[in-house]
Order: structure tokens, then sequence, then C-alpha cells
């Protein structure tokens, strides 16, 4: 058998596959459709410091190989997610990571120290990338010292995994992924939804409530796949490669473009098996290219590419 | 997985299909709905109310054709093998004795109440089913509901928009003829259960509301995981947003905060 094993900072996971914020709730919701013994951790849906009652319907338009979502962040706050649905989470059979956003750095920090102080609770990502909450002036995401300064005060309150997942809504996501790996984040997600929007031309108006959404599903993967590319050459912690994964091909692209561990998400909706057959998958592909373990994947594309690129120089 | 086992055109933009479902597939209760694998193209999956499961192992659906998943579905062959998961969300209240179930279904909304009347004429419960369409040709679909009965126990009547055939007008203008009707027999009060486009549930809603009646509607939604993790397919009720995959489809009328009517 493959090793699958996978490690993000302290995290060990029995494999590389991650279910993404948002798309699994807090796990119970989903426990009847999907197997979570076949998957290496999921991450909660993005908890806040007060509950969020999310955005105004319509908070989902489907469009061609992707979704758009303008869900809102909506979800119970700190507080009940501490008393109430941690023990719910704590149910599902796989490494649980919480996903946390501030309005502020210190509410980052707190959010992170509150999270991690709990047992059941492995890791910890940091969402300084939803789109669906506006802000003043320039978007966090988009912003490196910010995040940098974000992330600081969180590792301040935590030893376990820290995960900075990334937004792809900026023109310069390395020198984010750089102020984040500085700053001393144990992994880096990468990355989140794109931003964009649908019209409805017969109401009029546009598809969804919030007017923009986040893209995911397979039209993302070639951009994130991108990001993870770019970055995978300049940072030396491990990446978590998410967007528009369904098939075992889609994580191993990501893999070989130098991701550790990969998040599934919109997939689950169309397919909650996905998971298991990604995983199953990857053993095959590993077995066939006499693989041992799925570490030795990461970034053998840029290794064939740099060999290639060393074969043209020399000539 | 289940297996298409018949396919039948109602009219050219509806479609009856059959089903069978293995062994694990828990029969659904009324209201009850399933999201359906139509194609791998597709993003999402689609939701479809269960408009029968009379017979042990078999799931049909009353499907209109709208866009590419219901197209694609009703270009399957017979015998071809969809995915469908489920059954998933809540069911409606049981009518208690001495109530007359009153089924209001505009158009499509036919296949989010035709189980719960078939189960409800099985129980021999009293029945008043309300269908509206836009056309005579439109209520093709009431045919698959229970027939009416001599005795009075099942009623059925119809309106179209065009007054090519039943009453000429909405079908909450005869919700409100029959609701009168059965204010003079004092021994049975309505109970009111409805399914159709937004615009007809409003107006249903704000009848039972004038009338203190009890009433249950049931709602649609885009929907993505189906099972209340994504918050995806939310509706405004008086006690914030509620899912309609998980805490519906079927919502207690005077729960809901209806929208503004666009235009009116
Ligand atoms: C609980 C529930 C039960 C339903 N039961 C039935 C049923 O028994 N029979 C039936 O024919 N339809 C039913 N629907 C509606 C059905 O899901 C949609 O018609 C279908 O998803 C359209 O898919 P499409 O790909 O053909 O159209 P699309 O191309 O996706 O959309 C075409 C049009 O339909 C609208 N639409 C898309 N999805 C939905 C949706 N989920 N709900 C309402 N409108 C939508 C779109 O806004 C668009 O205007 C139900 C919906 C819900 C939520
Ligand atoms: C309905 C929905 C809700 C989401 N909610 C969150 C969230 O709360 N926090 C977050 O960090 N990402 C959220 N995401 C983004 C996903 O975690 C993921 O990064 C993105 O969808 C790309 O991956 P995918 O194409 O596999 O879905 C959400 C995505 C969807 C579709
Ligand atoms: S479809 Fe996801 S919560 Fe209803």
């Amino acid at each position: 058998m493959p090793d699958l094993r996978a490690t993000l900072g302290r995290l060990r996971l029995c494999n590389p596959t991650v279910l993404a914020s948002g798309t699994v709730g807090y796990g119970p919701e989903y426990a009847s459709l999907i197997d979570y013994t076949t998957v290496g951790a999921i991450v909660t849906k993005t908890i806040t410091p007060e509950p969020r009652a999310g955005n105004a319907p319509p908070r989902l338009k489907e469009t061609p190989g992707g979704l758009l979502n303008a869900i809102g962040l909506e979800n119970v706050g700190l507080e009940r997610f501490l008393s109430e649905k941690l023990r719910e989470v704590a149910t599902v059979p796989a490494a649980l990571i919480a996903s946390v956003a501030g309005f502020t750095v210190n509410e980052y920090a707190e959010l992170t120290g509150a999270v991690t102080a709990r047992e059941e609770i492995d890791a910890v990502e940091l969402n300084i990338s939803c789109p669906n909450v506006e802000r003043a002036r320039r978007p966090v995401w988009d912003d490196p010292e910010a995040v940098a300064e974000i992330t600081r005060a969180a590792r301040a309150t935590t030893e376990k995994t820290l995960l900075l997942k990334l937004s792809p809504n900026t023109a310069d996501i390395l020198s984010v992924a750089e102020a984040g790996e500085a700053a001393g984040a144990d992994a880096l997600v990468v990355a989140n939804t794109l931003s964009g929007m649908r019209i409805d031309v017969e109401a009029g108006t546009p598809s969804l409530g919030n007017t923009t959404g986040g893209l995911s599903g397979r039209a993302l993967l070639p951009v994130n796949l991108a990001n993870v590319w770019k970055i995978a050459g300049s940072v030396s912690i491990p990446i978590v490669g998410s967007g528009g994964i369904a098939d075992p091909g889609d994580a191993l692209e990501y893999i070989l473009a130098g991701a550790s561990a990969v998040q599934i998400g919109t997939a689950l909706f169309a397919d909650p098996e996905a998971p298991g057959r990604i995983v199953d998958g990857l053993a095959e592909y590993m077995r066939a290219h006499d693989i041992e373990s799925i570490e030795g994947c990461t970034g053998l594309a840029r290794k064939e590419k740099e060999r290639e690129w060393q074969r043209t120089t020399a000539d | 997985m289940a297996r298409l086992t018949r396919k039948v055109s109602i009219d050219p933009r509806n479609y009856l299909f059959t089903f069978e479902v293995d062994r694990r597939f828990p029969k659904p209760l009324p209201g009850q709905f399933v999201q359906v694998a139509s194609s791998i193209e597709l993003t999402l999956r689609r939701p479809f109310s269960v408009a029968g499961a009379s017979r042990p192992g078999e799931v049909e659906l009353l499907v209109e054709l709208r866009g590419k998943g219901t197209r694609t579905l009703a270009a399957r062959h017979e015998g071809s093998t969809v995915s469908l998961l489920g059954p998933m969300g809540n069911t409606f209240s049981e009518p208690s004795t001495g109530e007359v179930a009153v089924l209001v279904a505009g158009g499509i909304g036919v296949a989010g109440l035709r189980y719960l009347a078939h189960e409800l004429a099985e129980e021999g419960k009293r029945l008043v089913i309300l269908v509206g369409a836009r056309t005579r040709d439109a209520l093709l679909l009431g045919d698959l509901l229970p027939s009416a009965t001599e005795d009075d126990r099942v009623r059925v009547a119809f309106s179209t928009d065009d007054g090519s055939a039943g009453h000429w007008g909405t079908v909450c203008e005869l919700l409100e003829s029959e609701l009168d009707a059965l204010g003079e027999d004092r021994i049975a009060s309505p109970r009111l259960y409805c399914c159709g486009p937004p615009a007809m549930l409003r107006e249903a809603a704000a009848i039972a509301a004038a009338r203190e009646i009890p009433c249950e509607v049931l709602l649609e939604e885009i929907m993505a995981c189906g099972t209340g993790a994504c918050r995806g397919c939310v509706v405004m009720t008086k006690h914030g947003y509620r899912t309609v995959c998980s805490d519906g489809p079927v919502f207690d009328a005077a729960e809901l905060v209806f929208e503004e009517a666009p235009n009116a």
C-alpha cells in the first residue's frame, strides 16, 4: 500500500484530502452521505466572533463548470461554536481544522486562541479571503502587511498547526504568501474562490442577492493551480491546493505543481463520495508510477520542468 | 444508484419518471425530496419532490422541463441509471380528526402535493384538491392527483388563467370560494397545504392568515448540499434565515416572511 500520509506543521493526516471550509458545515450535517473515515481532515464553516445571519438570498448560482456563492459567512459565532457545535464536530472521525475570520487583528488572535485551546480541534485555518464580507479600505487578502500582522498575532496564541488561506483576488498573491510564511504560518491554503457575478436578464437583476459572490468548482482549477505553481517556487512551508478538485487527476495536478495536500469542496455537492474516489485514485497512480509516498509526488512536475530547463541551457 | 424504469410525457413540458431504488433507500415521507445528478457537466444536483412512493422500492418524480438539468434528465432512456440521493427534508403535518385537508397546487406545484394527496386519500381523509394552471393543456398534471369521489370525501376543482377549463381566474380565488363553502359546514375545519409559484404561496398564506387557518407551504430554492451544511438555500422566517433543504422544504406559512411582490 503506498504511503498517503501528509504533514502540515504538527498536524499528521492519514491522507492528503481535506474537506473545504463552508462546504460541509460543522460536519455532522453531511455524516449520512460522506464517509469521513476516507478523508484526512475537515475544515469547519468559518467562525466569526459574533453570530452572522449571512446574505440575503439567492445565495447560489450555478455557472458553466462552477458555482457562485454568496453565503456571507453565516455561522453560529464563537460562543455557540464552543458550547454547542464543538461536541457535534468532534463526532467526525477525521482531523478537525477550525476556520476563523475576524474583523480586526485582535479578533483573529482571540479566535485562534479560543478554538485551539480545545483538544477536539487539531489546527486552525485563517480565512482572510472571503470575498463576501465588505471592508472599508483595501481588502485584507490583498495587503501583505495586514496579512502578516494577522498571522503573527494568531501564531502567538497557539502551537497547533496554523494554516493561512489565501485569496486569488489579488494581483500579487506571491507577496501575500511570503508575508504569511515569514509571519509564522505552518502551511498555505491556495486558494479561496474568485470574485464573480451573473445577471438574471428576465428579472433584470443580479442573480445573487449579494450581487457578487465567489466562483468555485472546475472553472476555478486552472487559476488556483497556477497560483500554487507560482507560490511553490518561492515558499518552503507546505501548500494545500484548493479549487475545482473533483477527480484524482485534479488532485494530482495540484500535488505535482507543489501542493502537499488538497481541499475538496464544491465537488462534494454532486458526489459526496468524491474524497474516497480521489484517495483510491492517488494510490493507484502511485502504484502505477512506482512512487512510495505521496510526499514524493509533491512538486514532481516542477522537477521535470527544471530538468528540462537544465537540458536546454546545457545545449 | 437508481434505475429509471418508466418515463411518461404528460405533455411536452412535463414528465413523470419512475425510479427503482435500492433496498437501503428509506421510504420517503410526503414533502420530502431527492437530489438528482442528471448530468456530469452540472456542478449541482437538482432537487425534486417525491411525487409518489406508494410501492416499495419505487420513487416517482414529476418534472417540468426548465433548463439543462431537467432536459438532460428527460433525455435519459428507460433502463439507464441515475444517482439519486435522499430522501431529504421534512414532511407535512397530518390533518387531525375533523380537519379537511385543502391542497392548493399551482402548475408544477402538483408535484410537491401528489404523494401527500394519494396518501391522504388512501387513509380515507376528507380532501379538497384545487389545481391552478395557465391553460387547459397545462391542467393535464391535475389528472395525476386522486379523482373526486361521489360522496364528496375527495373534492377536486380546477382553475385556468385563460378560462379554457374550470374556474376562470386564479387558484386562490377558487380557494376563497371553497373555504366559504366549508365555512358553512360547521363540523369540519380546513387545513391548507400549498405548493406552487411564490406569488401564489404568498396569496394563499395571506388568505390562511386572515381566516386563521393552519397553512403549510412547500418551498423551492436553488440548492447545493441538500443537507443544511452549505447554508445556500435559505428563506427568511420570523426566527431568521432557515434552510429549505433541512429545516424545510415544508414550512408553516405563519412563520415565513414573504418578500413584497416586485410589481405589487
Ligand atoms: C424542495 C424542492 C422540490 C422541487 N420539486 C420539484 C418537482 O417536484 N418538480 C419539478 O419540476 N421541479 C421541482 N423543483 C424545482 C427544480 O429543482 C428546478 O426546476 C430544477 O432544479 C431546474 O433545473 P434545470 O437545470 O432544468 O434549470 P436551470 O437551468 O438550473 O434553471 C432554469 C430556471 O429554473 C430556476 N431554478 C433552478 N433551480 C431551481 C430550484 N432548485 N428551485 C426553483 N427554481 C429553480 C432557475 O432560477 C431558472 O430560472 C423543486 C425544487 C426544490 C427546492
Ligand atoms: C457554499 C460555499 C461556502 C463556502 N464557505 C467558505 C467559508 O466559510 N470559509 C472559507 O474559507 N471558504 C469558504 N468557501 C470556499 C471553499 O472552502 C473553497 O476554498 C472554494 O470553494 C474552492 O474550492 P472548490 O472549488 O473545491 O469548492 C465556500 C465555498 C462554497 C461553495
Ligand atoms: S442546500 Fe446547502 S444548506 Fe440547503
